[in-house]
């Protein structure tokens, strides 16, 4: 019953999404309106048939439904009830099944949202776009092997294995994959009315305005996604690590590159309607680099930790690609030319200058990370080779960026549009400047060892940071001299994001302080003995067996400087053979963290147990930054201050017609210091 | 909408009169990324599974090393040598060992091919035969399987850990080497082609 149901809807679905493009193509093409408004319905439709399916997937693994192959593979009786749950994401086709419903929550959310205008060119030629690739995932699922409804030949199991152990230990795997569809799978919504813009070649700053937030909204969910991967490495793999340039972490970042790269630009073509090619470009960029990752982790072509096993989804989603990228290459071609803007920017020394700047360090780091990814791939295919590429090519090629990048945060801000002034400059960046240099020379002084480079990132940081708050104290300093509450000193896209840099700025800092002051040993030990590491005194109170419902686990018992005792396991899942599964304790403080792991248990209880010490600075501030990048961006979200009526290219959009920006009167923005 | 029908060339050329010749920089850059993607995709295409990826090996095209010793599974004497006449995997693997659980499926869609010209050989790495036997209850595989506690077959194949096979032809003769997970489908290709190729 399950699998009927879940394969009647998923079919439904995807006659649903291709009904949704057959009429509004229709509609389009004939101009009938009615046939756009009656379109919208399908989304319900295809909503309707993610969320059945969805429902009986759910409910085949919590009811041990074992004669579907996916349960029958990844379920198990065993496993607790809220892993089961999540064993929708466990696995290829139930993550497929899992993208497919929040493709239709976008779809459902873009058709409500434009309702009243559903039969605008722009907003039909959008929702095509979004039935097109619904009509995809659904026929991923029905005609190839990703297909999760499939029945057990012969006789169903009576238990299955449980998902990977890996993914069965913590919570954060309930929560990191959606997270990270829902930013992957919100990139479509920018993609479809970027798409529409170059086909009606509608070419204002309308779509911009229309998918601002939606490009937010999946941004935000992408960064919150990746952080809580790497926390959930960080936390389960026990290699002490929580980067590791692995494909899969690439494929999410890659898209995220892109996205960074594209909000910042938006603003330039808001204000002074330039580079509107190049917004599109990364748009659409953005979009097939979620498609092109999906297809490297997805399809057994690159080896990765994350990778799953073969299926035949490969030339399915390279199909796909594809289709993308001759799509929005071809429109790119067609229409580029006579999207083309005016004006060009006056002085590097600008806002605008600066954000360019910014747009080439970003496509410089997803160049840089989409090489080393495929780089092996490429090599194999000229000679044959096999390479693997690593930690040292990212970190060494990474890292001049990412300082420059810093530098730039700190300045940007304080540029104005159009043209700088140094005087005004030295204003601006005197105190940003002050802690930057105090920053250096406290550490300097207090003879933290490390590299020229950790230091720059210290002082950059500084700097950066000093340049956001000194941001946010001079706009809550404004809206209270309005009137308004000092909130609204935080909330708007300006104030928002630069609550977001000062996220990025901790994580930089706390990532270039793990990397030069991490410190990993392995001791020996005997129940009672201490020691000593990194001023840490460690002692090694025992080891014994816990017995658990799907697991059994040969628990430490180490007490951290005398206080907690905490208990690094290894624990065997019987129903997987593949061994023991390490996983690590922690113990974090805001200055650093202990990590610990049974690096090899006792053979004989006579033997000593060797337990896995890992001491790294500042690693709680990973998350905390991450927490800091979310929150800015909800705040980035929200509507901000109004803009003077002097800058009419800012000024809020209406519902119904957006406003066209203009450029700007000449030195009109360098008085006013609202970005 | 009216306001957006104004377009961008109107504005520019309102804007800028004396540009009157289009440039055609977009129109450029989409062909030459066209191009680049376009042999991107192809490299993309033509990629084989990291399943099936062949590893080089000293050992391609020389005579297997002889593998003689008593089966853990059935206590009988075995040779590579008694598999002449048959494509012979040579699979390493070890219980504690994922990516072999992963494959054994594979293995033993291998081993009963309808032809009757396939086995399969097994040599534990870095195990003991007990858990080697669980193992293979639990996820198939009834072929001969060898212990080498010393590691002595696992140097003389220049193994670096499981699972690695080796596809050993009807002569003796090693085919190929697989670091990593293999499949029935890519091993039959490999098949075909060397009855092809050699005529046999």
């Amino acid at each position: 019953m399950n699998a009927l149901v879940g394969r009647d809807a998923v079919l439904l679905g995807f006659l649903a999404a291709l009904g949704g493009v057959v009429t509004l193509g229709f509609g389009l093409r004939r101009h009938q309106d009615h046939l756009l408004r009656q379109a919208r319905t399908y989304a319900w439709l295809i909503l309707g048939a993610a969320v059945l399916a969805v429902a009986m997937m759910e409910r085949a693994l919590l009811t041990y439904d074992f004669s579907l192959t996916y349960v029958a593979d990844n379920g198990g009786r065993q496993v607790p009830v809220i892993f089961t749950i999540s064993t929708l994401w466990g696995a290829l086709a139930g993550s497929i099944l899992l993208w497919t419903l929040i493709l239709a929550g976008y779809t459902a959310a873009v058709v409500l949202k434009f309702r009243r205008r559903a039969v605008d060119p722009l907003v039909a030629w959008a929702t095509l776009v979004m039935y097109s690739v619904c009509a995809f995932f659904f026929a991923l699922m029905l005609f190839s092997g990703a297909n999760p409804f499939t029945k057990v030949p012969g006789t169903p199991p009576a238990n299955g294995p449980g998902p990977n152990p890996l993914l069965q230990d913590h919570p954060l795997m309930i929560i990191h994959p959606p997270m990270l569809y829902l930013g992957y799978v919100g990139f479509t919504v920018p993609f479809a009315f970027a798409v529409a813009a170059l086909v009606t070649g509608r070419l204002g700053e309308g779509w911009l305005i229309e998918t601002r937030r939606w490009t937010l909204l999946a941004w935000g969910f992408l960064t919150v996604g990746i952080v809580l991967g790497a926390w959930w490495s960080y936390e389960v793999l026990g290699w002490g690590g929580f980067w590791a340039w692995d494909p899969v972490e690439n494929a999410a970042f890659l898209p995220w590159l892109c996205g960074t790269a594209f909000i910042h630009s938006v603003m330039v073509q808001e204000r002074r309607g330039m580079l509107r090619v190049w917004n599109l470009s990364l748009v659409l960029a953005t979009f097939c680099l979620t498609i092109l990752g999906t297809f490297l982790t997805r399809s057994g072509v690159i080896d990765s930790v994350h990778a799953f096993t073969e299926s035949d989804v490969g030339p399915w989603i390279l199909t796909f690609f594809v289709i993308v990228l001759a799509v929005s290459i071809g429109l790119i071609g067609w229409r580029g030319d006579r999207l083309r803007s005016p004006g060009a920017i006056d002085s590097p020394f600008s806002r605008e200058g600066a954000f360019l700047a910014n747009n080439l360090l970003f496509a410089a780091f997803a160049f840089v990370v989409l090489l080393g990814t495929v780089f092996p791939l490429l090599i194999e295919a000229i000679n044959g080779q096999q390479i693997t590429i690593g930690g040292p090519y990212f970190n060494t090629m990474t890292e001049p960026i990412v300082l420059c990048l810093l530098f730039l945060m700190a300045i940007a801000p304080a540029l104005p549009w159009r043209k700088a002034s140094g005087e005004l400059m030295r204003k601006r960046l005197l105190f940003p400047a002050w802690t930057a240099g105090l920053t250096v020379v406290a550490c300097v002084a207090f003879g933290l060892r490390g590299g020229v480079d950790t230091l720059a990132c210290f002082g950059l940081g500084a700097f950066a940071a000093a340049a956001a708050v000194r941001q946010l104290v001079l706009a809550t300093r404004r809206s209270l001299a309005d009137g308004a509450g000092p909130w609204r000193g935080i909330v708007g896209r300006a104030n928002g994001g630069m609550i977001v840099h000062i996220g990025v700025v901790i994580i930089a800092v706390a990532f270039a302080a793990s990397q030069a002051y991490g410190h990993r040993t392995e001791i020996p030990m005997r129940a009672g003995q201490s020691a000593k590491v990194s001023g840490h005194t460690i002692t090694f109170l025992g080891i014994h067996t816990e017995q658990h419902s799907n697991r059994t686990s040969l628990v430490a018992d180490v007490r951290i400087d005398g206080g907690k005792v905490y208990t690094p396991q290894i624990s065997d899942y019987p129903a997987d053979p593949g061994g023991g599964i390490g996983t690590p304790s922690v113990r974090s403080t805001p200055v650093d963290d202990v990590y610990l792991t049974i690096a090899s248990p006792p053979q004989t209880p006579a033997d000593p147990t060797v337990i896995g010490v890992t001491v790294q600075p500042l690693i709680i501030w990973l998350w905390i930054g991450g927490g800091f990048m979310a929150f800015g961006t909800l705040l980035a979200m929200l509507p901000g201050r109004r803009r003077r009526p002097v800058l009419p290219a800012s000024a809020p959009a209406h519902e119904e017609a957006p406003v066209r920006p203009r450029r700007l009167p000449a030195g009109a923005s360098a008085a006013v210091e609202t970005p | 909408m009216a306001a957006e029908g104004l377009s961008a060339r109107d504005w520019g050329t309102a804007d800028r009169p004396t540009r009157t010749r289009r440039r055609h920089t977009a129109l450029y850059s989409a062909v030459a990324m066209a191009l680049v993607l376009g042999a991107f995709v192809g490299v993309l295409a033509t990629r084989k599974s990291a399943l099936d990826k062949q590893a080089r090996s000293p050992l391609l095209g020389e005579q297997a090393p002889d593998i003689i010793g008593d089966s853990i599974t059935n206590g009988a004497p075995f040779s590579l040598m008694s598999l002449r006449g048959r494509y012979v995997l040579v699979n390493f693997f070890a219980s504690w060992c994922e990516p072999c659980q992963e494959e054994q499926p594979q293995l033993v869609a291998f081993d009963h091919e309808p032809s009757g010209r396939t086995a399969v050989v097994g040599v534990l790495f870095s195990d003991t035969p007990g858990p080697a036997k669980a193992f293979l209850a639990a996820n198939g595989g009834d072929w001969p399987v060898l212990a080498d506690p010393e590691g002595q077959l696992a140097l003389n194949y220049g193994v670096r850990g499981p699972p690695e096979s080796y596809l050993v032809n009807p002569n003796g003769v090693v085919l190929a080497k697989f670091i990593g997970g293999v499949s029935d489908a890519g091993l039959d290709r490999l098949v075909a082609e060397a009855q092809q190729g050699g005529g046999q």
